[in-house]
């Protein structure tokens, strides 16, 4: 949808995914979008450098967030959410409707 | 002028960084902890060196090849026997969603370096604080507004704008305590 603008549909699927969970991380939105997560590494560290997002070591996990200090961010963000809202409900539901909510250790699924 | 870059100050190589850059008509301006450490006559230290420039890279990684620096990746020149990192941090030049309209001009031996004033400097270390609750951060916010003449006022306005008045009231009570 705004691949278009971004030359990259990798992109949106980064911004739709920070956009729904807050943040994410390179092997997530890979095995999310059964791509290689090279690409998604590649297009991370692009948006990094760009200083549009930001990025923390938990464990052996480098996990991305918009980066709140980027000038842009408010207005990016309602582009983005707008975009969102054209996504067909299908694929809302295939993507961006993971549980978010913590599930106890040793719980069965 | 001959360098002794293992022991070169950092405000020395932000000077001569700036001269270099300028010489090429690029310009450029020290954000961040560095700004800190030159305020506060390195209370604070800093071995990161970051600016921001419109320039392309690619004029800017010729400027720090002549210095001797090597692109490390695509925003960090390093010298080996240099303690410090340089990085050129993306554009613009802003303070949250607020764009740095006024610069400061400091002159050394070795030129002028171009940096945020020291209301924006604490803005800057506010900015880490506000968004990311770094304790570090606060601490250089604080050090800046106790070694140099600082517009609280303007820092007030600029945090509510932010939606950050609680974290201000903190940082104004550590500063006055």
């Amino acid at each position: 949808m705004l691949e278009g603008l971004f030359g990259n549909p990798v992109i949106e699927k980064i911004f739709f995914t920070l956009l729904v969970y807050n943040e994410s991380y390179a092997l997530g939105l890979a095995k999310t979008f059964e791509e290689p997560v090279n690409k998604f590494q590649q297009q991370l560290k692009r948006l990094e450098e760009g200083g549009i997002i930001v990025s923390r070591l938990v464990g052996n996990m480098r996990i991305y967030t918009f980066n709140p200090r980027y000038p842009f961010l408010k207005e990016l963000k309602t582009l983005v959410s707008k975009a969102y809202e054209f996504i067909p409900v299908k694929e809302k539901e295939r993507y961006y409707r993971k549980r978010t909510r913590p599930r106890r250790a040793g719980k069965p699924l | 002028m001959k360098v002794d870059w293992k022991k070169i100050k950092i405000k020395d190589l932000a000077a001569l960084v700036c001269r270099k850059l300028n010489e090429k008509d690029i310009d450029a301006v020290l954000v961040g902890g560095a700004c800190v450490s030159i305020y506060t006559k390195n209370k604070y230290v800093s071995y990161d060196l970051d600016f921001v420039s419109h320039a392309s890279l690619k004029n800017i990684t010729e400027v720090l090849t002549e210095l001797g620096f090597k692109r490390e990746s695509t925003r960090h020149f390093v010298r080996d026997d240099c303690p410090y990192f340089i990085e050129f941090v993306a554009p613009p030049l802003s303070i949250g969603s607020e764009r740095v309209e006024k610069e400061e001009k400091i002159k050394t031996r070795f030129g002028s370096i171009t940096l945020l004033t020291p209301t924006d400097s604490v803005k800057d270390r506010l900015a880490a604080y506000y968004h990311w609750n770094d304790p570090q951060a606060l601490e250089q916010a604080i050090m800046v507004a106790k070694a140099q003449k600082v517009k609280l006022s303007e820092i007030r306005k600029w945090s509510e704008k932010e939606g950050h008045k609680e974290k201000f009231d903190i940082f104004l009570k550590m500063l006055k305590a």
